[in-house]
């Protein structure tokens, strides 16, 4: 009879703690310095700019390392980068490409740009994640970046949303987008042509995740150090 | 032709005539045919042959040190022996056409510059050269280049290095440099972070310290005296490192602290201090320090020897005086030598100096010198040395009584064995003020001296004495090491060397044939055997039964002889000794057979009768003896306790 008991009671309290985790919505979150919507609390501008910067940084230091890494195993000798020429999807939004470009840009237009971007990575990271494991003997770094890569810029995107909130609360107006349409070719049976895939998108990404780095440092010294850091 | 306008050129090759071939019109105007000829070219090199195309040439890296232009350099191909020319050849990401080097100069031989102008970034350059020379040309293989992963900063400027005092007053470095001219922090377009390394001039290994973002630091550990030499170096935030910068230096000065001078005045005149007062202190108390120091070597002199007596010639009168009467020393001489063996371990158990208390056994006076000879006192080892050093040491020699065998002892014997238990971690034998503490070997050893014969105490003195200093290291060591488990057998054995000693001397002496000796006394224990003598030496008893009282009975310990009692040493028995527990009846000792114990020994019946026979003859004396000796015996609890069997075997009476 006790056992019984003990089992129900342990049913009881697995029950319990299930039940609470979706009440709560999310597994285990820390609870906000600030409560949404209460104005005397803010974490400031500069602290939401600081955050995104670091993760902005962190997410291009991963792409970075994981594009080497794959270059070094699979791409060697293959000429890839030959082929690798405009085949990045977001290339249809024009970016500055220098600093001239960078300055003179509007720093509105500058963040839409940057949420564009962070928004059509969004599924390419998710196909990456579950593609990048049926690669032969793909390393486990590989792997682990990669879902790291994910989850970071999910991140980002909703620090950035918060920052678009603070400085244009009626939003951004043309929101920019490009879809990805990259997926069958990450699906080749040819395994030089998957390779080459996967090539250029990491190439693509290492590219962007820079992009969005750099920009978000200048409008960080642009906005709260007012050009003096 | 005059007319015309183009010259016919020609190139000779080791000619020196070279026929001219005219068409018949223009022949009449040969006279003002004009004619150059250029200077013969000298070839450098000898070759016949003619120039061969470049080499291929290598492009060895391109570099930006701002993100807002960027370099190439090549390498310099074998050029065949002719003047070459390099042209380089880019085309930009997602246009169709090449262009050329915009500056071939600005970066030095071999190189080309891109200004801002033809800087893009996130854009895949393809560049290659072409090196040419009048017999060909060669083209590089491509070399992709994206500025955006090419960025090396140059080295941070204007390092600086300043001494400054902390609030708390403590001297630290504060090093302040600027970031490289051409790079653009203040927009945020490029984000440096530094690293700093510091060594003193004479050092081998610099530290490295990462800065981070910012441009001044601040340094705390630092030694006083030393020059310091110091460099900066930065990278962009996905960069690479750049050169270090020049090194700069500084000198620490000296730190004098006023801090440190005091502590060592104070110092100095504390220590000062101490040592007059010392040095008055001993003018006070009269202590010379230099005989302290040192000792004045004692002239040689025997106590009651008078010198002058001696250049008198008056041997008698010097002999007497030291209380002997001829040499060698008679038996008279045993009250000077027992007179300072003494035992003493507690003010108030006067365990019997000498003949001077009433004991019991008086006549058993020369017994106790005779068990006194078995206190090897390592001070007291000669006769002549006893007078001098064993004032120290207070021997009860009436402890030591009770050497026959017949004759119970009681006595002090039993006391002092009682007292004497292994715990005395004190192994100079000489000194027993230790309260409490003696060694079990007393006992035994004041029995095993006990069965000498008076006439040879003096020679047993002096051997069980040289013995026992000999060995006194050697029981000290033992005693360390076996304190706790064996203690019976150091007296045994102890006692066994003295008699040892004794049958050497006086063979027909009867002593325990076999004791039990540790290894490392075995060398001083002849498993001699001798006749048991009459004169009943004191012997150890081993306990034959226990009663319900916990009375022992005990029997002798066997001897080869078979002439007093038939007893024979059991091989292999240990000798047993009982832990008094308590004492019932003023009288009556009870005893706890100790755990070792082998067992009780079964005798045969001869023991028994001769147990029987000890009993009878000892009955008077036991009497007396176990009458007083309850209140001689101390009992101690705990720990162990041994004491001399023979000192309660009344108690079963």
């Amino acid at each position: 009879m006790s056992t019984a008991g003990a089992t129900l009671a342990g049913l009881l309290l697995v029950i319990l703690l299930v039940s609470n985790m979706f009440l709560s919505k999310k597994g285990v979150t820390s609870s906000p310095i600030c409560p949404n919507g209460s104005i005397s609390c803010q974490v400031s501008l500069g602290d939401l700019f600081d955050r995104a910067v670091k993760l902005s940084h962190y997410i291009h230091s991963l792409s970075s390392e994981m594009f080497n890494e794959f270059d070094e195993r699979y791409a060697q000798g293959r000429g890839f980068i030959t082929k690798a020429i405009n085949s990045c999807h977001t290339s249809s939004l024009t970016t500055p490409e220098d600093k001239e470009q960078a300055q003179q840009i509007h720093h509105e237009d500058l963040l839409n740009l940057v949420m564009g971007v962070l928004n059509s990575w969004n599924d390419p990271l998710l196909h990456l994640v579950s593609e990048v494991q049926t690669i032969k003997e793909a390393p486990d770094t590989i792997l682990w970046k990669a879902v790291e890569i994910e989850e970071q810029n999910k991140r980002l995107l909703e620090g950035m949303e918060k920052i678009v909130g603070r400085l244009h609360p009626g939003g951004l107006g043309n929101e920019l987008y490009s879809r990805w349409s990259g997926l069958p070719s990450l699906q080749l049976p040819d395994e030089d042509s998957r390779l080459f895939a996967f090539y250029n998108l990491l190439h693509c990404l290492r590219r962007d995740s820079h992009k969005i780095d750099n920009y978000l440092k200048l409008l960080k010294c642009r906005l709260i150090h007012d050009s003096n850091c | 032709v005059q007319s015309g306008s183009k010259w016919a050129t020609a190139a000779q090759h080791h000619a020196y005539f070279y026929p001219l071939l005219f068409s018949s019109e223009s022949f009449s105007n040969l006279s003002t045919l004009p004619l150059e000829m250029s200077s013969p070219k000298l070839n450098t090199g000898f070759q016949e042959r003619s120039g061969q195309p470049p080499g291929k040439p290598e492009l060895i890296k391109c570099r930006s040190p701002e993100k807002e232009t960027f370099s190439c350099w090549w390498k310099p191909v074998s050029d065949g022996g002719l003047p070459t020319n390099y042209t380089l050849f880019y085309n930009n990401e997602g246009e169709e056409s090449f262009y050329e080097c915009p500056d071939y100069t600005t970066a030095g031989p071999n190189s080309c510059y891109f200004d801002k102008k033809h800087t893009s970034l996130w854009t895949i350059y393809n560049i290659t050269i072409k090196a040419t020379n009048e017999m060909g040309s060669n083209i590089s293989e491509p070399h992709y280049v994206d500025v955006t992963y090419i960025v090396q900063p140059n080295p941070p400027v204007n390092l600086s290095l300043a001494l400054n005092k902390h609030t708390d007053g403590k001297l630290y470095l504060l090093m302040n440099w600027s970031s490289p001219p051409l790079a653009d922090v203040r927009s945020g377009w490029l984000t440096l972070e530094y690293e700093l390394r510091l060594k003193p001039e004479e050092g081998e290994e610099w530290e490295t310290i990462f800065v981070g973002q910012r441009t001044k630091y601040k340094v705390f550990s630092l030694i006083p005296g030393e020059k310091y030499i110091a460099q900066v170096r930065c990278k962009s935030d996905h960069g690479e490192w750049s050169k270090w910068s020049s090194e700069s230096y500084i000198h620490l000065p000296k730190e004098f602290r006023l801090k440190d001078m005091m502590v060592w005045v104070f110092v100095a005149v504390l220590s000062s201090v101490i040592c007059l007062i010392m040095i008055w202190m001993m003018g006070l108390k009269g202590i010379n320090m230099v005989a302290c120091i040192l000792p004045p070597v004692p002239g040689p002199k025997i106590k009651g020897l008078d010198a002058h007596l001696l250049e008198a010639g008056k041997n008698e009168e010097l002999l007497s005086a030291l209380g002997c009467q001829g040499f060698p020393p008679t038996s008279d001489c045993e009250d000077l030598l027992v007179e300072f063996l003494e035992i003493d371990d507690s003010e108030d158990q006067q365990l019997m100096p000498n003949h001077e208390k009433g004991h019991p056994n008086k006549n058993l006076k020369s017994g106790n010198k005779e068990t006194d000879s078995d206190s090897g006192r390592g001070s007291c080892d000669s006769p002549s040395l006893l007078l001098e050093k064993c004032k120290e040491s207070r021997i009860p020699p009436a402890e030591f009584q009770t050497p026959d065998f017949s004759e119970t002892q009681v006595k002090a014997a039993g006391k002092s064995s009682q007292e004497t238990q292994n715990r005395d971690p004190e192994l100079k034998l000489p000194d027993f003020n230790s309260d409490g503490v003696k060694s079990s070997t007393w006992p035994g050893t004041q029995l095993a001296s006990s069965q000498i014969p008076k006439g040879s105490y003096h020679n047993i003195v002096e051997v069980c004495k040289v013995a026992f200093s000999a060995m006194n290291v050697n029981v000290s060591a033992i005693r360390m090491g076996n304190e706790e488990k064996h203690p019976s057998k150091y007296s045994k054995n102890i006692e066994t060397i003295c008699e040892g000693e004794m049958t050497q001397r006086r063979k027909g002496e009867s002593f325990h044939s076999k004791a039990k000796a540790d290894q490392a006394l075995q060398w001083l224990l002849p498993n001699e055997k001798s006749p048991f003598l009459s004169d009943k030496p004191m012997d150890y008893v081993e306990i034959h039964k226990v009663n319900q009282n916990g009375a022992l009975a005990v029997l002798p310990k066997q001897k080869e002889n078979s002439d007093k009692t038939e007893i024979y040493p059991i091989p292999g028995t240990t000798k047993e000794y009982a832990k008094v527990t308590r004492v019932v009846d003023n009288n009556v000792l009870v005893l706890m057979p100790e755990s070792r114990v082998q067992g009780m020994p079964v005798f045969q019946e001869p023991p028994k009768e001769s147990a029987q026979s000890l009993h009878q003859s000892q009955a008077e004396k036991n009497m007396s003896y176990c009458l007083t000796a309850p209140s001689e015996f101390r009992l101690q609890t705990g720990g162990l306790e041994y004491m001399d069997p023979n000192s309660f075997m009344c108690s079963f009476k």
